[in-house]
């Protein structure tokens, strides 16, 4: 029995791929612990894995204007007002809870820079995970060569010896939960021995009720989910959909905020939150802002895509879908009711999309998701065997 | 400046070509992340054509390529046609 610490940062999307992972080692008789942000970390795990809490991030500018930027300026303000200042306000305690657990294997979160650089630092073999796909590959010199220097001054802060140019990719391995299908063979990517693992999708999500009855068995189904974050930033996205689906002989179920007022044509389901994985087998298409997990769960199933992006990463993974064929793009702001319907059906009948998801799917089966993770941790327990390697 | 300001329009409206750009108004100010909302890569193609047109006589991607991050965030229709401008008038 071995002792793994889970380090976090408080996104459900990052905690939500590591569940099943946590869930099949501790199965095999390892303890799992994780360190993050209590208040959000310990709605997701079980009881038996504790929670070692660290500094959580409250920052009214953060929370005011995380909703505001967009595209290039997103990626920016996310490491420059979230990412940066959560690790250099977690190293202390951190590198505390390890020298409390002293664990064998530290799983740290790409994004979580403190876990890596206690790592590294504690000489603690340690893998990154990588639950967004965007984050590996190369972007634009500008972005790329600023996060750097970012990253290089933090490690001089944090007194580090050696100064690496990507300090949250481990040397011992980074899971990524995709695969290279998906991806795409002509991306340059940062240098890191990557184990392309495909989705872990946690099976084990909190009951959510929905009206399954309402469903109809003969006609299309079209899931619209923009995801927490992305949910509530601005109701234009839902009327265009409402306006453009209403009078078409298909059914709709869409997540919108709770406080989303508009008239519901009888063919729309509108609820603020619905049980997503089980959906996804019921619909035929899935209007997505390309978070990461969306994505890949939604190609998990065979399901072609319409995606929106608005932030962050998501610009790059609606690209993945785009190229992989698996879908169609709208732009979230421009969006117009002729484009979104001409956009929807293009792929609702057009098979080639749905040929291209089920590609996608195949390509995620071999994989084994967690399990594999789960393998790939295991596999720095005894460094005299021959390490694992998943080439998605 | 309003000559190579049209053309850039132009330009910025021919590679985009989606619906909405038609009777979207673009002016000096209007920037390419927050108003045009275009991701890097678009506008990289974007700077591709624009370099095509303008031929070898200016270095337009290599000036690209020296600005800050901010720079890049901020970049606005009115400064790519000021650095033509700018630029033809030593040829």
């Amino acid at each position: 029995m071995a002792t793994f610490l889970f380090v976090v940062p408080p996104l459900t999307g990052h905690i939500n791929p590591l569940l099943p992972v946590a869930e099949d080692l501790a199965k095999k008789g390892h303890f799992v612990a994780w360190a993050g942000h209590t208040e959000v970390v310990s709605q997701h795990i079980p009881a038996s894995q504790p929670c070692f809490p660290l500094p959580s991030n409250e920052s009214t500018f953060v929370d005011e204007n995380w909703h505001k930027v967009r595209g290039l300026e997103s990626v920016k303000f996310f490491y420059e007002y979230f990412c940066l200042p959560m690790a250099l306000r977690c190293l202390a305690p951190l590198e505390k809870i390890v020298d409390e657990l002293n664990p064998d294997v530290i799983f740290c979160d790409h994004q979580m820079i403190a876990g890596a650089l206690v790592a590294r630092k504690k000489e603690i073999p340690w893998v990154s995970s990588v639950t967004t796909t965007a984050s590996i590959l190369k972007l634009l010199d500008v972005i790329d060569n600023w996060l750097a220097d970012k990253l290089a001054d933090l490690q001089k802060a944090y007194g580090m010896k050696q100064i690496v140019e990507r300090p949250d990719f481990s040397d011992y391995g980074c899971v990524v939960f995709s695969s290279q299908a998906l991806i795409g063979q002509d991306k340059e990517y940062f240098d890191a021995p990557y184990h392309f693992v495909g989705p872990a999708i946690n099976q084990r999500r909190k009951p959510t009720d929905f009206p399954w009855e309402k469903l109809e068995d003969n006609k299309r189904k079209i899931l619209i989910s923009l995801g927490t974050v992305n949910r509530d930033r601005c109701t234009r996205f839902y009327d265009i959909m409402i306006e453009a689906l209403k009078d078409e002989d298909v059914q709709v179920i869409m997540v919108a905020p709770e406080n989303y007022e508009a008239e519901i044509p009888d063919n729309f389901i509108v609820q603020s939150r619905v049980p997503q994985l089980e959906l996804l087998s019921h619909v035929n298409l899935v209007v997505s802002h390309a978070g990461h997990n969306t994505v890949c769960e939604t190609l998990s199933h065979a399901k072609p895509l319409v995606v929106s992006p608005i932030r962050d990463d998501q610009s790059v993974i609606a690209r993945q879908v785009v190229d992989a064929g698996a879908g169609l793009s709208l732009r979230f702001g421009k969006v117009s009711v002729a484009k979104a319907k001409q956009t929807i059906f293009s792929v609702l009948d057009d098979p080639s999309y749905l040929l291209a998801a089920a590609r996608i799917q195949r390509s995620f089966e071999p994989l084994q998701g967690s399990k594999q993770a789960a393998l790939v941790l295991e596999s720095l327990l005894d460094p005299s065997q021959e390490r694992v390697y998943a080439n998605g | 400046m309003s000559e190579h300001l049209d053309t850039i329009v132009s330009l910025i409206r021919q590679a985009v070509n989606e619906d909405w750009i038609d009777e979207f108004e673009i002016t000096a100010e209007t920037s390419f992340n927050n108003d045009l909302e275009l991701e890097s890569i678009e506008f990289v193609a974007i700077a591709e054509k624009i370099q095509q047109h303008y031929g070898t006589d200016i270095n337009f991607i290599e000036w690209l390529g020296t600005l800050s991050l901010d720079e890049m965030i901020e970049l606005n229709v009115g400064q790519l046609a000021e650095f033509v401008e700018q630029h033809m008038a030593y040829v």
